[in-house]
């Protein structure tokens, strides 16, 4: 038997039975309920669950095979965090107009991902794979700062930051605000499954990756770009996410090798098989104290990070 | 006789206010076979790295294949030459199977896993292979990279080190071959056996290009002397 075919078939069944248990699980217990529960409540929140979980599986794949770093991951490099300074920004200063305008909440998401993630390759990059990760905290710490100053200053969007800071906004989705976001975590997957092979040369180190052909900073620029645009649209849907962009990679590249061309699809299902069951066992373990994704991900997925560090000797 | 593959005119090259390399000239055809020796820091990897055109920076005249390499697309580039650093590394742990499926649409006509003693081993994942099996998988994929080896340009640097004598032999009757089939080597290394294989030895020091011809006639005792400070009689006397 194939063993790829296997596992992504296996993978794709995995996936599409938890959907049909998360659209059929809700307070009022085990059912598909009523039109409007299904359809304006679960399934909003199940699309977005798995558009970021996407984006983020083969957003982290991305970055790590872009800094050839086991260890990078949008939410530990500040990306993640740029993303939510920036909706803090927009909401801040221009609360009025991204109420009105849906696409705006994005764009300001992804001015202040690619700041990061600019700020990240000039201050990080190409040192020591500690360096990356150290210049990440930075960024990551001072990101945050921005989104309490904020929260502090404009009593209006206080509440709705933090939910953002805690990864607790999808409880929020509706299609009128999440299909622009999911469209976007779509797109960007896609696109960055094109480079594939370059990062593939890129782990044999930038020189060898050139000499066989790769535009380097071309790679790159797109690299950073798309990886971005997957955070920020991801940002939009759940807020600030970790450990899923570590962890949906490291699983894929487990079971079915480091090439990336054949791990990165791998990375975006088993991404959105990770965050839509924290979200759907965060809301129904304890219905009367809903727990966000990112609470559920960070409590499974810290010990696990801690793990794959240990591993790889980093 | 053909247009040479290779020929640097004037290089140098500076980094950091440090010049690594000092005015070389050097000229190579297809058939040849050039080994690069000096010693440590005397700027054999930067002049491979320069032919290779990793380093845009450099001054002089350069031509690799009729273009400039400086100026060249790296499409255009991987068509003609291959390039294996001093010591070759990857990120991810792949199975020495997937190297030519990295490789995939490129087809090279010889089995080079196989050629370099790895055909057993091909479900193996490097962290499971020896430093000497790791370096001849690299070799291998250098070379599977390049197809037809005619007019091709071969920058290995150091490709004996770490090997072990079998397959440092291979190693020099592989760069044989690849000359007589019409690529053009040049090597860069500290192994004198692998330069008396060559049809072409160039000595470096401090960046300037000291001496080139034949091995026999470039590798004298007051070359060696004058380099590397060793006393080849007072070696011979004990």
């Amino acid at each position: 038997m194939n063993r790829p075919f296997l596992i992504y078939g296996l993978s794709g069944l995995c996936l599409g039975g938890l959907i049909l248990l998360a659209l059929s699980l809700g307070v009022a217990g085990f059912g598909w309920g009523d039109h409007h529960t299904l359809l304006i409540l679960r399934a909003p929140r199940v699309v977005a669950a798995l558009a970021a979980g996407l984006a983020l599986g083969v957003g982290g794949g991305a970055q790590q095979g872009l800094f050839r770093n086991p260890l990078a991951d949008p939410g530990l490099t500040g990306v993640f965090g740029g993303a939510l300074a920036g909706i803090a920004v927009l909401l801040t200063f221009q609360s009025e107009i991204a109420w009105r305008q849906t696409s705006v909440l994005p764009l300001a998401a992804f001015g202040g991902a690619l700041l990061a993630s600019v700020a990240l390759v000039i201050l990080g990059n190409n040192k020591s794979p500690g360096r990356l990760l150290l210049t990440g905290l930075g960024i990551n710490a001072f990101t945050a700062a921005i989104v309490i100053v904020l929260a502090t200053l404009s009593p209006t969007s206080r509440e709705l930051l933090t939910n953002g800071a805690y990864g607790d906004w999808l409880g929020l989705a509706a299609f009128r605000f999440t299909w622009l976001p999911c469209t976007l975590c779509v797109i960007a997957s896609l696109c960055l499954f094109r480079f594939g092979t370059a990062w593939d040369y890129l782990s044999f180190g930038p020189e060898v990756a050139q000499t066989l052909g790769i535009n380097l900073l071309r790679t790159q620029r797109w690299s950073i770009l798309l990886t971005a645009l997957a955070a920020a649209a991801a940002t939009c849907l759940v807020g600030q996410i970790a450990f899923i962009g570590l962890l949906a990679p490291h699983l894929a590249r487990t079971l079915i090798g480091p090439r990336h061309r054949l791990m990165l699809p791998l990375a975006g299902i088993l991404g959105a098989t990770l965050l839509l069951a924290a979200d759907t066992a965060g809301r129904t373990l304890w219905t009367s104290t809903p727990l966000s994704a990112a609470g559920v991900m960070a409590l499974i997925g810290a010990p696990l990070f801690i793990w794959i560090a240990r591993q790889h000797h980093v | 006789m053909s247009n040479p593959l290779v020929q640097l005119t004037a290089v140098s090259l500076e980094i950091k206010g440090r010049r690594i390399l000092d005015g070389v000239s050097l000229t190579a055809h297809a058939g040849e076979i050039v080994s690069l020796l000096g010693p440590n820091g005397a700027g054999k990897s930067t002049l491979l790295k320069t032919i290779a055109g990793l380093l845009p920076q450099a001054t002089g005249t350069l031509h690799v294949h009729e273009h400039d390499p400086r100026t060249t697309s790296p499409a255009t580039l991987a068509a003609q030459r291959v390039y294996a650093p001093q010591n070759p590394q990857s990120t991810w742990d792949y199975r020495l199977s997937d190297l030519p499926i990295l490789l995939h649409p490129r087809i090279a006509s010889i089995d080079w896993f196989a050629h370099f003693q790895l055909a057993g081993l091909m479900s193996k994942k490097f962290s499971e292979l020896s430093g000497g099996e790791q370096k001849a998988a690299h070799l291998a994929f250098s070379l599977s990279s390049l197809g037809d080896p005619y007019q091709k340009i071969i920058l290995w640097d150091e490709p004996t080190n770490g090997l072990d004598l079998s397959r440092q032999h291979l190693v020099r009757t592989t760069l044989t071959q690849l000359a007589q089939a019409g690529a053009c080597v040049l090597v860069a290394t500290h192994d004198l056996t692998l330069a008396y294989a060559t049809t072409q030895t160039a000595v470096l020091e401090e960046g300037r290009l000291i001496a080139y011809g034949r091995p026999q006639a470039t590798l004298t005792p007051e070359i060696i002397q004058s380099t590397w400070g060793i006393d080849l009689s007072l070696l011979a006397s004990k």
